[in-house]
């Protein structure tokens, strides 16, 4: 039966050349769309190289320093008793106002302090963002953006080395000049990306650093992990490392050990944060630190919001909105294309139900027959969207993010096909399912 | 093997009222090969609709195979239709983008029957009507004669205890006609299939057993 509609479907498209072209554009252009939505979606949020622990993963990007300071009300309140006396009721309502705030990253030493020994975490990555440094070879000079981590950054995020490895606790604790840096960055300094690059040198600012390992650069751009090289952190100004204030230049990452982990360490973070205590001369007496999930950071910067619910919100529900926008348009026009098509064929439907077909078997001829058309407009699009995606990757148009090309983007895309099929070919089916046997004959 | 028992259907718009078929009696017992004749508009494809269950009648009782089928609806009819039930159009009605073998096998595809086992008894089929050298050509390969007999093919490989044939000669010249004809009585006689056609041609009609007249939504013969 199934090869009996797959025949129909192919021949009905190739009977109509015109209609065949304006559906297959239609559904081709508009998964072709979705599909790189898809996948820029999933470079920053899918399950790809370091981020393969993502859903085990709590993000403390910042600290919110707040003042609060006691604010009195009194309200006084006239009562005239029945025999013409006044009397008076005072009420004073003490309530607390933020008067000066600050945000934030932490500095190494409250990190090592206070959120060293979560319970709930299984370890903590420390970076530092926001550094670029210079490096020169040969008489010429690059600026590279730096990150200085602990070595468990290393084993929360999961880099793909290309050669070499990270450096580790050792090599942090003794402050060794080590470098690992992105298969870019060796591009343009040494001008190869080859195991030969191990143990040589580099010149930063007027140190000299050993490559320890060569990473491929990472799909997205991510405070995170935006480096173009990766220094230990004890490499850094001591200053920076030694300084008892809460803010400074570091971040965190937690690594828990199951998704449902990340609620109980977001509690005892916030509990810490509660019980804070800060230094007598500190201009502060409140402290607040942010963590997130990494679909709330990666909301909470893509919308600038510090609040991780409310960002996600805020993106994802417009984003949710536009993107039914913009499938609707030629789902309906496909919907309108469908039923024409199915109208024309009317007689053969009533020849179907004449000789025995039910309506049951009406709709599921003519969904099938348009998953059928759908699959080679989702077929043409994939085809095209990887021949995009490889020209966006390949000539950086995105700059830093470069699209994802996994299997599971290409998972969803088929479930989009299918969707995308059965909304556009529902209705006309339906609708088609219901003819009248005795009108369609008579024609 | 048909009863119809003051059978009368009507058609209402908002504002008028058209009777179709009156007060209708008719009886055809297990292979008789009827044809009913009249004027155009007389209600011949509304009672022959009325016996394939594809149109519903407004009044009365009709009992097709031994079975009350008035009220029949959604999947039972279907199955009977499926099982019971053969129909050859005036207009052919083959699906011109399938094979001339795949347009036979169409009613057994309601059915669970293997592809290979529906394949052999369409070829059968088309064997009955002479037509088993162009199972493999279309539709549009054929002459108005060679369609109705896919068409005819295509209303047996079910084997249909009753045919409903609605003017199967009408689009066909009196030689292609006259072979379709010899078809349906042979087919009358070997399978004993009863068979009920609509006609407007006296000499086709001379050739069945039994002629039945109806003139108004009424009959007269």
């Amino acid at each position: 039966m199934l090869q009996n509609y797959l025949t129909l479907a192919l021949k009905v498209l190739r009977r109509k050349p015109f209609y065949a072209f304006v559906s297959l554009f239609g559904i081709s252009f508009t998964l072709m769309i979705l599909m790189l939505l898809t996948s820029l979606f999933d470079a920053g949020l899918g399950r790809n190289q370091p981020m393969t622990k993502r859903d085990r993963l709590l993000v403390a990007p910042m600290a919110e320093r707040l003042r609060y300071e006691p604010d009195t009300t009194l309200s006084i309140e006239t009562i005239y008793a029945d025999d013409g006396t006044e009397r008076y009721d005072t009420t004073e309502e003490i309530t607390e106002n933020v008067v000066s705030n600050s945000n934030g990253p932490m500095s190494y030493r409250f990190l090592m302090d206070n959120l060293a020994d979560m319970e709930a975490a299984e370890r903590m990555a420390i970076y530092h963002d926001g550094n670029f440094t210079d490096g020169f070879i040969d008489g010429r000079k690059f600026t590279f953006s730096t990150y200085y981590t602990n070595a468990d950054y290393w084993r929360v995020l999961d880099f793909d080395f290309r050669f070499g490895q990270p450096f580790n606790e050792a090599d942090v604790a003794a402050g060794n000049q080590k470098v690992v840096l992105t298969d870019r960055a060796a591009r343009a300094y040494f001008g190869e990306v080859t195991a030969d690059l191990l143990g040589r040198e580099m010149l930063l600012g007027r140190r000299a650093f050993t490559v320890a390992g060569v990473i491929n650069r990472p799909l997205s751009d991510s405070p995170m992990f935006g480096g173009d090289i990766y220094l230990p952190l004890t490499t850094l100004d001591q200053r920076s490392l030694s300084s008892t204030d809460v803010s400074g230049g570091f971040s965190a990452i937690f690594e828990v050990s199951s998704p449902e982990r990340r609620k109980v360490l977001s509690e005892e973070i916030n509990f810490m944060a509660e019980h804070f205590t800060f230094p007598p001369e500190s201009d502060y007496n409140k402290l607040k630190i942010m963590n997130a999930s990494i679909p709330e950071a990666y909301a909470m910067r893509v919308v600038q919001e510090q609040d991780p619910a409310r960002a996600l919100r805020i993106l994802f529900i417009p984003v949710v909105i536009l993107l039914l926008l913009f499938v609707a348009l030629p789902l309906i026009n496909l919907i309108n294309l469908n039923i024409s098509r199915v109208y024309e064929r009317r007689a053969e439907i009533g020849v179907r139900k004449a000789f025995g077909a039910e309506a049951r078997d009406v709709l599921l001829q003519f969904l099938f027959e348009n998953l059928v058309i759908t699959a080679i407009g989702g077929a043409i699009g994939l085809v095209l969207a990887f021949f995009l995606i490889w020209y966006i990757n390949t000539n950086d148009l995105l700059g830093i993010t470069r699209l994802s090309l996994s299997w599971q983007v290409v998972f969803y895309y088929f479930i989009v096909i299918l969707l995308f099929g059965l909304l556009s070919g529902i209705l006309p089916a339906y609708r088609v399912s219901r003819t009248n046997v005795a009108n369609a004959l008579r024609g | 093997m048909i009863e119809l028992t003051n059978v009368s259907k009507s058609y209402r718009t908002d504002t008028i009222e058209t009777l179709a078929l009156q007060h209708l009696n008719l009886t055809v017992p297990a292979g008789e090969f009827l044809s009913i004749m009249g004027p155009s508009g007389c209600g011949k494809s509304t009672l022959l609709n009325i016996m394939g269950l594809i149109d519903e009648p407004t009044a009365g009782r009709v009992v097709l195979a031994g079975q009350e089928v008035t009220g029949y609806n959604g999947s039972r009819v279907a199955r009977f239709r499926n099982e019971q039930l053969g129909f050859i159009f005036q207009s052919f009605h083959l699906i011109n983008d399938l094979s001339v073998v795949d347009n036979v096998e169409l009613p057994l595809l309601y059915r669970k029957v293997g592809s290979k086992e529906r394949k052999r008894r369409s070829l059968e089929a088309l064997e009955h009507v002479g037509l088993s050298n162009r199972a493999f050509h279309f539709p549009n390969q054929l002459s108005g004669g060679q369609k109705q007999r896919v068409a005819i093919a295509r209303a047996i490989v079910g084997q249909p205890n009753i045919l409903l044939a609605d003017e199967p000669t009408g689009n066909l010249d009196s030689h292609m006609g006259g072979e379709i004809m010899d078809i349906l009585l042979r087919l009358n006689q070997e399978l004993g299939t009863t068979i009920v056609m609509v006609t407007h041609d006296e000499r086709m009609a001379k050739k069945t057993h039994r002629l039945v007249r109806l003139s108004d939504g009424e009959r007269v013969s």
